[in-house]
C-alpha cells in the first residue's frame, strides 16, 4: 500500500486478464497486445493472458494475484458476462475478496466473433480500458438482507385461499386466512357439481374446511376486512377490522346454519366459526400476502335479454340452484308450471365487443372471455336433458369454448341428448321478449349463422344467461395496497409468464379469479403456485436482494425530493429529517434499481450501486481516448 | 490534439435485460458489424441524465445509439421515463445546435438481431458521413 | 440431510421444458435439491423454438432463456440433459432411479461451446429444430441459445474424418465417448414429460395430397415467423417464394373422434391467430384464413387478442377444409364446406397452409415404469383434478404441463408450480415424519 493514501481510500490494484478462448478470441484479437496495452493504464498491477481464464489454472492464476495482494481488483476479458461473470466473482470469494470487486470484458460475442483484423484488436483494447476505468471506481457491495417473517396473510376464502392457506401451511408457515364474510367458500359454494368430475362442490368445500380447521398453523378471521397496509416484502403491517354481520343478506344467510362447523350447505358454504360479536382490531406482522379474492357474477343491467322485465330470465348460477331443488323424478318447473323448453344465451357480459355493445351505466365493457361459462352452460343443459327429458333446450352461442380436461365431452353429451345449437354473431345478438300470443311466454328470436342466417323464432318458458365472470369487489383493497389491475378490472401479473403469480410489488401474490376467470381446478392451481412462492420466500427467515440498489451521498443531498418525485416504486425513497436538515433516504428491500432517480438528482446525489454515473463516465472516457495516442503513433 | 484520422466512434447503451443479451446474440450468429460501435450495458438507461449523451457527443463519440427493452422494460414505467429525459436530450441539443440524429433511443430485444443491425449499421453509416460532434462544431464555431 | 452423498435428491423432474425447469425453480427456491432429467441436448423443451408467445408477443427465447439460464446456474439444481430414465423403483421408502447419459461424443466439462467443430465438419443434415427448412452439421451446437452450450455428435451420419477432433481447442472431442448410466436416489419425481404432435394426421386425413412441401405444421411455421429461423423471413418452402396467401387449418385431428382425440388440444386456436397476426407484419399483402369450428380465445387478454386479429383483416371462415391436391404453381388447393356460407362445397387455393395439429400424448409420458394412471385422453391422470390436479395415483409422484393435458404456457408454468408447492408439502411432511421416527 502506498505510503502517501490514507488508509481507507489506498490506491486501486487492478489485474487484467485477457482469455484467448482457445483462438475463439485469439484468433482474431491479438491477445497479447491486449494486455500489453492493459499494463500501462492507470492502476493496473498486473495483466495477463492465457487459454482458457475460466478453466481452473486460468482461475488459480487469478487466485494467487489476489492472495498474494498483487491485485486487489478483477477485469476478465473473455466472453459474454452471461456465461462467466459469476464464475469469475467466485475466484474473488474464494480469496476473501468482496466478489463486486470484479468487472467484465465482453471480447468475443461483442468482439471476436463480429469484427476481424486490427480493429478486433483495438476494440478489445478499448473495452479492456473501459473495463479498467471502471475497475478503479468499484466499490465493495453487500447483498441486502431482509428478515421475512415466517408468515403469510391470504385474503379471501373461497377456493383459492383455502388452498393457498393450507399449501403454505403445509410447509410450516403461520397462516392468517381473512374473510369480509362469515362464510368459506366463495362462489364454489355456489355451484352444485363441479364439472368434469361431477363432484358435488359442498364436498370438494366441506374437504377444503375440514382440514383448515384442523390445521394449527391458520388462524381464521372471519367477517375481517383490511384497514393498513404498509411495510414491504418479508416485513408487511396489516391492520384488520373485524364486525359482526349486519347487512341483511348475510343475516338470512346465517340464520340457515346452526352450530358453526366445517360442513358446507350446498348453495350456502360453510360457516367455519361463529361470527364476531363485537368489533375488534387486529394488527398482523405478516412476510407475504396472497390475494385470493375472487370473482363476481355479471350481473345484467334491467332489460338485457330481458332480465328483470321478466321474472322468467335467470342467470345460469340461478337456473343450477333451481335444478337442484327439484327432487329426483319430478318434470322441470318454474313457480308452479312446467318449463317445456328453454333457451340458454351464451356470453352474457363477456367478449362484449366496442362499438356493438353498450357499458352499463358506470361500468366498462367486458371485453374478455369468461372461460367457464360455456363447459358451465353445456353441463347444466346436459343434466337437464337428462333429467327432464321433456323440457327441450336450446343453447345460443357464439363459439362453443370447451376447451378443458373432459370439457368436450359435455358438448357431446349435450349434443347427443338433443339440446339444439344455434350460432348467433355479436352483431345479431337474440332478442328475447314477452309473448301473450303463443304457448309460451317468451319469445326468442335469433339469427342462426349456421343456416345461413336464417331467423329462428323460439317460443320458451324459460330463459337463462350464462353470465360471465367480473373482478370481485377490490376497489377498497386495490386503494389501500396500491394493486395494479388490467383493462379487464382483474388483478394484473407482472408477466403471464415469466412471474404469472406474482404482483410487481415483492411479497404480494395472487391466487385465483382475482386475476383472471378460472375454473375451479385451474384456480387450485394458481393458489397452490402462490403459495410456493410465496413459502419461498419467508421459509428462509431471511429475503436476500441483489446489491443494485440506490444509494445517496448524504453530502451531496440538499433534500430537493426531485428523486422521490421521480421514482417508480412508492415507498423505495423518502425525504427524511436529519441533523443535518431534510435529506433522501432509499429504502433498499423496496429500491427497483433501475436508475430514474439518478438522472433526476441536480446534485449527483444519488447513484446505483454498481452503476454509478462516475463508473459510466470513466468507461465512456476510457473508451473515447482509446487508440488516440495508438493513432497520433502511426 | 485529437486523432482525427480514427474512424468516428459510436456508443451503444444496452439494457441488461434485453439489448445486451441481444448483441450476444448478433455475436453468436458471427453478423459483422462495425468494429467502432461500443456497447455498455446498464440496468436501465433510465438512469442517465440528459445531459449525459451531451458530455459522450464532446468525449468525441460521432453517435449514441440507447437500446432499450422498450414496453417489455422490466421496470413498469422506466421505459416512459426514459423517453421522457432522451426528448430533453434533443433539447440540449438543438440549443447546442447538434444534429439531432447523433441519438437514437430504439428497443431491441434478446433475438431481435436484424433490428440491432439495422440499428448499429444506419449510426455508424452516420458517423462516418458526419464525424464526431465536436469536429463538427468545432468546424462550425470556425 | 446435509451430508447427502451427490447421488442423491430431494426431487426429481423428468423434462427439461417450461413445465419442468419451473417446477425445479420453485422446488429449489425451497431449499430443495432437484435433478431435471431431459431428453434433449438442451433443456428449454418446445417452447424455446417458438418464435413469439401470445397474447403479449413476447419473443420465447426471451422469456424461457432466463428460466434456463435460472436453472443451469442454481446451486440446487443439476441439469442433466441428453440423458433419459432408464428406470425408476421404490427404495426406502423414495425413488432409485438408473439415468442413460446418452453419447455425445463431446466432452461436457471440456466444451467452450465455440462451435469451431460444427464449422469443420464436412456433413450436411436436415435440421429438426429448424422444422427441416435449414441444414446442420453432424457435430452441432443444437441452437443459439442452448444450454448448455456443448457440442454433441450425431452418430448415424458422421463420416469420422477427424476434422472436428484435429479443430477443437480443448480436446473436448471424444469420438469413442460411451453411453454412461448413472444412479441416483429422490425422495419425489415431478413428471413434466410434455406432448407431441399428430405428425401422422395429414397422411391420415388427406392420403397422397398430403405429399406436398407447402403443406406444413404449425411447429414448422414457428420456425418460419422465428427471428433466428431457417431464411430469416417467411418463405414458402417448395420454391422460395413469399406466399401471397396462407391459410391455417384448426382441429386438425383434434376434436375428432374418428382419429381418436374427442378432445379440443386447446393452444391451437391461439398460435395460429398469433402466426396470422405476425405474418401480417412480415407479408402485408398477404390474404390470411383461419378455417376454424369454434375460436377458444379463452385465456386472459386472449379474447382481445382475436379481435385484434380479426380487425388486422384475417380472415376467420367457419370450415374443416380438407387438402385435396396441389396447383401447378405450388399452391395447395382446399375443398371445405362454409357452415355458415349457406352449405354447398367450395374449393380455394393457398400459397402455404399450415396444419394446427392435434396435441397427443408425450411417447414416453411416463418413463418411470410405475404404471402412473392414465386418463381417459391418454395423458397421466390426476387423482384430484379439482383441488390438486398435478397429483397422480403413485405416492410421491407428481405431474405438471402438457404431461396432464394441452395447455398453453401461461397455464403450464402455473401448474409446474402447484405441482412445485404439492411436491414441497409432501417432502415437508416425509422430512417431519422422519423427525418424529428419529
Amino acid at each position: 500500500m502506498s505510503q502517501d493514501r490514507p488508509n481507507n481510500h489506498p490506491e486501486p490494484k487492478v489485474g487484467v486478464y485477457v482469455c484467448h478462448c482457445g483462438g475463439n478470441i485469439s484468433d482474431q484479437v491479438d491477445v497479447e497486445q491486449v494486455a500489453r496495452q492493459a499494463a500501462g493504464l492507470p492502476g493496473v498491477t498486473a495483466a495477463r493472458h492465457y487459454s482458457f481464464m475460466c478453466s481452473d489454472p486460468g482461475q488459480q492464476m487469478i487466485l494467487e494475484d489476489l492472495t498474494s495482494g498483487r491485485v486487489d481488483r478483477v477485469v476478465v476479458a473473455s466472453c459474454a458476462p452471461a456465461l462467466h461473470e459469476t464464475t469469475f466473482r467466485e475466484v474473488l470469494r474464494r480469496a476473501g475478496l468482496n466478489p463486486y470487486l470484479y468487472e467484465h470484458a465482453n471480447i468475443r460475442e461483442q468482439v471476436s466473433w463480429v469484427h476481424h483484423g486490427p480493429g478486433a484488436t483495438a476494440k478489445a483494447t478499448a473495452l479492456v480500458a473501459a473495463a479498467t476505468a471502471k475497475a478503479r471506481e468499484l466499490a465493495p457491495l453487500m447483498p441486502i438482507r431482509v428478515a421475512a417473517t415466517r408468515h403469510a396473510t391470504v385474503i379471501g376464502g373461497g377456493v383459492a385461499g383455502l388452498t393457498a392457506a393450507l399449501d403454505l401451511a403445509a410447509r410450516g408457515v403461520e397462516v392468517a386466512l381473512v374473510e369480509t364474510t362469515p362464510f368459506l367458500g366463495g362462489n364454489l359454494a355456489l355451484l352444485d357439481r363441479t364439472f368434469p368430475t361431477n363432484e358435488a362442490a359442498a364436498d370438494l368445500l366441506t374437504g377444503l374446511a375440514r382440514r383448515v380447521l384442523a390445521q394449527e398453523r391458520i388462524s381464521l378471521y372471519t367477517c375481517a376486512r383490511l384497514t393498513g397496509f404498509s411495510g414491504y416484502v418479508g416485513d408487511f403491517h396489516l391492520s384488520l377490522s373485524q364486525a359482526p354481520p349486519r347487512d341483511d343478506e348475510t343475516l338470512e344467510r346465517l340464520a340457515r346454519f346452526g352450530e358453526p362447523g366445517p360442513e358446507c350447505q350446498p348453495f350456502r358454504g360453510v360457516l367455519p366459526v361463529a361470527p364476531p360479536n363485537a368489533e375488534r382490531r387486529i394488527e398482523l406482522n405478516t412476510g407475504a400476502v396472497v390475494l385470493a379474492t375472487g370473482f363476481r357474477h355479471y350481473q345484467p343491467p334491467e332489460g338485457e335479454y330481458g332480465y328483470r322485465q321478466s321474472s322468467r330470465v335467470l342467470t345460469l348460477p340461478e337456473f343450477i340452484a333451481l335444478m337442484a331443488a327439484i327432487p329426483a323424478g319430478q318434470p322441470l318447473a318454474f313457480e308452479g308450471s312446467p318449463v317445456a323448453s328453454l333457451a340458454l344465451v351464451h356470453c352474457v357480459g363477456s367478449r362484449q365487443i366496442p362499438g356493438i355493445h353498450e357499458p352499463p351505466p358506470g361500468r366498462e365493457l367486458n371485453q374478455h372471455c369468461s372461460r367457464v361459462c360455456c363447459t358451465a352452460s353445456l353441463q347444466a343443459a346436459g343434466e337437464a336433458r337428462e333429467r327432464f327429458p321433456e323440457t327441450t333446450i336450446y343453447e345460443l352461442y357464439r363459439d362453443i369454448r370447451s376447451y378443458g380436461r373432459g370439457h368436450e365431452d359435455y358438448y357431446l353429451k349435450a349434443s347427443r341428448s338433443g339440446v339444439v345449437f344455434a350460432r348467433f354473431n355479436p352483431e345479431d345478438p337474440p332478442r328475447v321478449e314477452a309473448d301473450d300470443s303463443g304457448d309460451n311466454p317468451l319469445k326468442v328470436t335469433v339469427k342462426d349463422t349456421i343456416l345461413a342466417g336464417e331467423e329462428l323464432e323460439l317460443g320458451v318458458d324459460l330463459v337463462v344467461l350464462a353470465v360471465g365472470m367480473e373482478p370481485g369487489p377490490v376497489a377498497e383493497l386495490t386503494q389501500l395496497m396500491k394493486l395494479p389491475q388490467g383493462a379487464d378490472g382483474f388483478l394484473q401479473e407482472v408477466h403471464p409468464k415469466l412471474r404469472p403469480v406474482e404482483l410487481a410489488s415483492g411479497g404480494l401474490f395472487l391466487a385465483g379469479t382475482c386475476q383472471a376467470p378460472m375454473d375451479v381446478g385451474e384456480a387450485a392451481s394458481a393458489a397452490a403456485a402462490a403459495a410456493v412462492k410465496a413459502a419461498g420466500l419467508v421459509t428462509r427467515g431471511q429475503v436476500e436482494l441483489e446489491p443494485f440498489v440506490a444509494t445517496v451521498d448524504l453530502a451531496r443531498c440538499d433534500g430537493c425530493g426531485d428523486c422521490v418525485a421521480a421514482c417508480l416504486r412508492e415507498g423505495a425513497l423518502t425525504l427524511i429529517e436529519t441533523a443535518a436538515g431534510q435529506k433522501a433516504r432509499v429504502e433498499p428491500a423496496l429500491c427497483l434499481g433501475c436508475g430514474v432517480c439518478v438522472a433526476a438528482c441536480p446534485a449527483e446525489a444519488i447513484q446505483v450501486a454498481g452503476w454509478s454515473l462516475p463508473q459510466f463516465r470513466a468507461m465512456v472516457q476510457a473508451i473515447a481516448q482509446s487508440g488516440a495516442e495508438q493513432g497520433g503513433q502511426a | 490534439m485529437h486523432a482525427t484520422a480514427q474512424q468516428p466512434k459510436v456508443l451503444i447503451l444496452a439494457s441488461e435485460a434485453c439489448a445486451y443479451p441481444g448483441a450476444n446474440a448478433v455475436g453468436q450468429a458471427h453478423q459483422a458489424y462495425s468494429d467502432h460501435a461500443y456497447i455498455l450495458r446498464a440496468p436501465s438507461p433510465a438512469l442517465f441524465p440528459p445531459q449525459f449523451y451531451l458530455d459522450c457527443l464532446d468525449q468525441g463519440f460521432a453517435g449514441i445509439i440507447i437500446m432499450s427493452c422498450g414496453v417489455e422494460c422490466p421496470y413498469e414505467g422506466a421505459y416512459q421515463v426514459l423517453a421522457q429525459r432522451v426528448d430533453q436530450a434533443y433539447q440540449l441539443m438543438k440549443t447546442r445546435g447538434l444534429d439531432l440524429r447523433r441519438l437514437r433511443l430504439t428497443a431491441i430485444c434478446t433475438v431481435c438481431n436484424r433490428a440491432f443491425l439495422n440499428e448499429v449499421n444506419q449510426m455508424t453509416r452516420l458517423a462516418d458521413e458526419i464525424g464526431p460532434a465536436r469536429d463538427a462544431e468545432t468546424a462550425q464555431a470556425a | 440431510m446435509n451430508h447427502a452423498p451427490e447421488n442423491h435428491y430431494d426431487a426429481l423432474v423428468v423434462g427439461g421444458g417450461i413445465a419442468g425447469l419451473q417446477a425445479a425453480l420453485d422446488l429449489a427456491e425451497q431449499g430443495f435439491r432437484v435433478a431435471v432429467v431431459e431428453e434433449d441436448a438442451s433443456v428449454g423443451g418446445k417452447m424455446i423454438r417458438l418464435s413469439k408467445v401470445f397474447p403479449t408477443l413476447d419473443c420465447a427465447s426471451c422469456i424461457t432463456t432466463p428460466k434456463m439460464a435460472a436453472a443451469a446456474h442454481h446451486p440446487r439444481i443439476s441439469l442433466l440433459t441428453y440423458s433419459r430414465l432408464a428406470g425408476l423403483e421404490r427404495a426406502g421408502g423414495g425413488f432409485a432411479a438408473r439415468i442413460e447419459r446418452k453419447a455425445r461424443f463431446v466432452d461436457e466439462d471440456q466444451c467452450i461451446g465455440c462451435r469451431q467443430c460444427e464449422y469443420a465438419c464436412p456433413v450436411l443434415l436436415p435440421d429438426a429444430d429448424q422444422g427441416g427448412f435449414a441444414a446442420r452439421k453432424a457435430i452441432y451446437i443444437p441452437f443459439g441459445n442452448a444450454i448448455p452450450q456443448v457440442a454433441l455428435r450425431e452418430e448415424e451420419n458422421c463420416t469420422f474424418c477427424g476434422k472436428c477432433e484435429k479443430v477443437c481447442p480443448t480436446g473436448a472431442v471424444d469420438l469413442l465417448q460411451q453411453p454412461q448410466e448413472i444412479s441416483l436416489t429422490a425422495e419425489a419425481v415431478v413428471l413434466a414429460t410434455g406432448f407431441r404432435l399428430m405428425t401422422d394426421y395429414p397422411n391420415r386425413a388427406y392420403g397422397p395430397a398430403a405429399r406436398q412441401p407447402n403443406l406444413i405444421t404449425s411447429l414448422q411455421m414457428e420456425r418460419l415467423l422465428a427471428p433466428h429461423g431457417p431464411y430469416m423471413r417467411v418463405l414458402r418452402p417448395s420454391d422460395g417464394k413469399e406466399p401471397d396467401s396462407v391459410a391455417f387449418i384448426q382441429c386438425a385431428g383434434s376434436r375428432d373422434l374418428n382419429l381418436g382425440v374427442p378432445y379440443c388440444s386447446r393452444v391451437c386456436c391461439m398460435y395460429a391467430i398469433k402466426q396470422a397476426m405476425l405474418l401480417s407484419g412480415a407479408l402485408p399483402l398477404a390474404d390470411l384464413t383461419v378455417y376454424y369450428l369454434d375460436i377458444r380465445a379463452f385465456g386472459k387478454n386472449y379474447e382481445q387478442f382475436f379481435q385484434n386479429a380479426k380487425a388486422m383483416g384475417v380472415e376467420f371462415v367457419k370450415a374443416k377444409p380438407v387438402v385435396v391436391g396441389s396447383t401447378a404453381e405450388g399452391a395447395v388447393r382446399l375443398r371445405y364446406e362454409d357452415q355458415e356460407g349457406g352449405g354447398g362445397g367450395q374449393e380455394r387455393e393457398h400459397d402455404l397452409v399450415v396444419m394446427s395439429l392435434a396435441v397427443l400424448p408425450a411417447a414416453e409420458l411416463d418413463p418411470t415404469g410405475l404404471g402412473v394412471g392414465l386418463g381417459a385422453d391418454g395423458f397421466l391422470g390426476s387423482v384430484s383434478p379439482k383441488l390438486a390436479p398435478p397429483l397422480t395415483d403413485q405416492e410421491g409422484v407428481f405431474a405438471a404441463g402438457t404431461a396432464l393435458g394441452p395447455k398453453d404456457i401461461v397455464d403450464t408454468i402455473v401448474e409446474a408450480g402447484a405441482a412445485a408447492s404439492q411436491a414441497a408439502a409432501y417432502l415437508a411432511a416425509r422430512r417431519a415424519a422422519g423427525r418424529a421416527a428419529a
